[in-house]
């Protein structure tokens, strides 16, 4: 009975939620285009990049579409094919005195540097008047407003939203093979111990293993039933406002202990450290594992290609399992927040500076919306019968993998908000159950509370320090986890975990750095 | 006499322009081997001053504030370092161990057949691993690497378990280096190859005449005829023996293995590019050049004084 209150309270919470994100914003539409012979250079890291069936952005009709719109001659940049994006960046921003004017990439964690430095413009005393729709959006929610300013109240950069509120951050998740548990006469597992029950029957009827690839898992797998808040990925938590390493709590340990006994068993895939989301897929489709995790996106594509095969396997999303009381500390998911911001580089003079807040500032008008997230109206989207946007036949015939980003660009996430409804056409209804389970399944502290927020800036002392005392931490826990998990070092031994936590402090200053940290965080909470 | 008088009396200029005449066109065949030396080796040695800076983009490379040794101090006293100095080595020894004599004794041995539809047929056959791709080479031993793969079963036909060979740190460097010789093998060869087309004909004629076996040839004629060039290669792999590629290594590596697999170049390229630690990574690399050149010159001086060829 209890139970059942406490679903009807989280969906009650979870539908309140969608209303209280309809977007209220600027219409600035009749401001453009904007009357200019000017030209601007726009980077942009990643999410932006023309669709792959293009030679460059010039026969892209988004990015074209975007000068048509705006009315501003934008030159594109994008990392070279195949090179990493963010080593990209860092080269670029190794010479600074050729920059693009717009740089899209992670800047929220260097910006007081940058700043300090004049690297980016302080855009503070021209916000209002240069990016009203932008200004006006984040004077209406004041959680994004806090993430996108510095300590001391610069804004500095145009943030990545999604219009859900987090909804999309949740894409990782557990699934099953619901034939195989269909076929063990098997519940659903929903505490850890039905989780490993599934992975243990599974192993004896069919000889399959705990699979799953190593980068949709190391960032955040399993701990939440275990009270943890990380995997192998160094992982900064908040709780109860204080500021921790994940890698350092018992939780953990409890947590690895598990996935080390699975190891020793011959149930968790010794190849899951090397496995990525292509060669996962052999062991998928072979019937090599029933139980895994990985995100919407990869579980469309195993049911699209078992439906290819005529396969009768039918893969489905399972909520994230609690501990055996139904408590559950984490699971893999953010603030709605993203990560990618777009700067203004001090290689912008003034009047160039205030240029490129017109042609930013156009994602956040009511216009600008519609056209990042579904290209130009009449052409790659209309209304459909029910007044929402719906794309047209130049995207829903278009055999390419992703056809919309020929068209929109808030399909990776820019500077930009990105539309639930593009979600929602993007993904197929196995994907949409799939986030839908796995993020409305938990409350919000679970699914996002605990997050270091991503808005955060370090000062530039702290910033020199981190750089010499905290290079190797990462390392030292991913490390360890591996090597945990394997079984070379024994960490129900004791002595084993007493002198793995001394050396965070001992050897990787991890005390200095969660000091840090936690004033960082502070001034954060007093923006 | 005269002659040696007028030698004398020649002026600089004189001889300037006289060694032009005779040799320009070698100059200017050369001329772009020396723009590329000037552009791309000599110039950006500018920047190695970043290495005693606290480096700052904005302040540039002149303005940025000196803080000597102190990154070069930082990275001796990280706790990685030696274990990055002995994998760097290790890995880089093992290759040259038994990387550097594999070409060789290919080349010997294609040297001996007399088929040549056959000769061509292997020739093609080991250097066509050399063309493809790093990525998908490695991709490859992934795979035959797995629990159920290729090299598992293998070992389990000799009695051993199957295993994800990937995983386990003393399976590492084998794969590694083994793979190293299949993908260079073939490629290297080649300049063996060429030496040994140079050796003359009439020194196997006359070693025949007098009853030499073939062993005994080989022995005798080709390795002398070829010693100076695997001399010189083997002086330029010495010069390079702290080099070892991130490529390979990032992609072969896992978080079991960083004992036994985490090398300087891949050390630099994570905390240099991917945290923006430019001075340090700095610093790295021209210590990691340093020990190099130490190499170099004590391989040179050792060459010279053994076999009396050497670079310089």
């Amino acid at each position: 009975m209890k139970k059942l209150l406490v679903a009807v309270l989280v969906l009650c919470l979870a539908l309140s939620m969608v209303p209280a994100f309809a977007l209220e914003l600027l219409s600035g539409g009749d401001t453009y285009p904007i009357d200019t012979d000017k030209t601007i250079t726009w980077y942009a890291q990643g999410g932006l990049n023309p669709h792959e069936k293009f030679a460059d952005w010039k026969e892209s009709p988004f990015h074209t579409g975007l000068i048509r719109e705006t009315g501003i001659n934008i030159e594109w940049m994008f990392p070279t094919t195949g090179t990493d994006g963010g080593v990209y960046t860092n080269t670029l921003l190794a010479d600074p005195t050729k920059l693009p004017d717009i740089m899209q990439g992670y800047f929220m964690d260097s910006a007081s540097q940058y700043l300090d430095e004049g690297v980016i413009w302080d855009l503070t005393p021209y916000m209002e008047e240069y990016a009203p729709a932008y200004y006006a959006f984040l004077k209406a929610h004041p959680v994004y407003d806090k993430a996108m300013k510095t300590d001391d109240g610069k804004y500095y950069a145009f943030g990545f939203f999604r219009e859900d509120g987090g909804w999309n951050d949740s894409y990782r998740g557990p699934v099953v093979r619901k034939d195989w548990l269909d076929e063990c006469g098997l519940e659903i597992p929903k505490t850890i111990s039905e989780f490993e029950n599934v992975i243990r029957v599974f192993n004896e009827k069919y000889g399959a293993k705990f699979s799953f690839a190593w980068s949709r898992f190391k960032e955040g797998g399993l701990e939440g039933a275990f009270g943890a808040y990380g995997t192998s990925s160094l992982t900064y938590y908040v709780k109860d406002g204080e500021v921790g390493i994940a890698q350092m709590d018992e939780g953990w340990r409890n947590y690895v202990a598990w996935l080390n006994q699975l190891f020793n068993d011959g149930l968790f895939d010794q190849d899951n450290f090397s496995l990525d989301d292509t060669s996962i897929k052999a062991k998928i489709h072979n019937g090599e594992c029933g139980i895994s995790m990985t995100s919407m996106g990869q579980l469309n594509n195993w049911m699209k290609e078992a439906t290819a095969a005529g396969s009768d396997e039918n893969w489905v999303a399972i909520p994230y399992p609690t501990d055996d009381e139904g408590n559950i500390s984490c699971i893999f998911g953010g603030l709605g927040i993203g990560t990618w911001t777009s700067v203004v580089t001090k290689c912008a003079d003034e009047e160039t500076m205030k240029l490129c807040l017109r042609a930013l500032d156009y994602a956040y008008t009511q216009e600008g919306f519609l056209y990042w997230n579904f290209g130009t109206k009449g052409v790659s989207w209309d209304y459909d019968e029910n007044g929402e946007p719906a794309f047209t036949s130049l995207v829903n015939d278009d055999p390419d993998t992703d056809p919309m980003i020929k068209y929109n660009g808030a399909t990776w996430g820019s500077s930009c908000i990105q539309a639930t409804k593009l979600l929602y056409l993007k993904n197929s209804q196995v994907a949409i159950d799939a986030n839908d389970l796995w993020f409305y399944s938990v409350p919000a502290e679970v699914s996002s509370g605990w997050k270091w927020p991503s808005g955060t800036t370090f000062t530039v002392a702290e910033s020199d320090e981190l750089a010499l005392i905290a290079a190797n931490l990462g390392t030292y826990s991913s490390e360890n986890f591996a090597n945990f998990v394997t079984g070379v070092s024994d960490i129900n031994d004791d002595s084993v975990w007493e002198s793995y936590l001394a050396a965070y402090e001992t050897q990787y200053n991890a005390e200095r750095v969660l000091e840090i940290r936690q004033a960082c965080y502070d001034r954060y909470l007093e923006r | 006499m005269t002659i040696g008088m007028k030698k004398r009396e020649m002026t600089l200029s004189h001889k300037i322009s006289r060694d032009w005449k005779m040799n320009k066109y070698k100059y200017l065949l050369i001329l772009p081997v020396l723009v590329y030396l000037a552009l791309f080796c000599y110039k950006p040695m500018y920047g190695l001053i970043i290495a005693f800076n606290n480096y700052k983009p904005t302040r540039g490379i002149t303005g940025s504030d000196y803080v000597g040794l102190m990154w070069f101090d930082n990275f001796f006293n990280n706790i990685y370092f030696w274990r990055l100095l002995s994998n760097t080595f290790t890995i880089s020894a093992l290759s040259i161990v038994f990387g550097f004599p594999a070409p060789i004794i290919l080349a010997l041995l294609l040297n001996e057949i007399q088929n040549d539809k056959f000769k061509r047929t292997v020739q093609t056959i080991t250097y066509m691993p050399y063309f493809i791709s790093l990525v998908v080479t490695c991709s490859i031993i992934k795979i035959y690497c797995q629990e159920n793969g290729l090299f598992s079963q293998i070992i389990e036909i000799f009695g051993g378990t199957r295993r994800n060979l990937l995983i386990d740190p003393s399976a590492y460097r084998p794969i590694y280096v083994l793979s190293g010789i299949w993908q260079n093998i073939g490629w290297n060869s080649i300049i063996y190859l060429a030496a040994l087309s140079g050796i003359d004909q009439e020194q196997y004629e006359a070693a025949r005449i007098d009853g030499a076996n073939r062993f005994q040839q080989m022995l005798h004629i080709t390795i002398p005829g070829i010693l100076p060039t695997i001399m010189i290669l083997f002086v330029l792999r010495m010069g390079s023996i702290l080099n070892v590629g991130y490529e390979k290594v990032l992609l072969l590596y896992t978080e079991n293995t960083y004992n036994v697999a985490d090398v300087f170049s891949t050390y630099t390229y994570r905390v240099g590019l991917e945290q923006k630690q430019y001075s340090l990574s700095t610093a790295v690399s021209l210590f990691n050049t340093m020990v190099n050149i130490m190499f170099l010159v004590f391989t040179n001086w050792l060459s010279r004084k053994t076999t009396e060829s050497g670079l310089f």
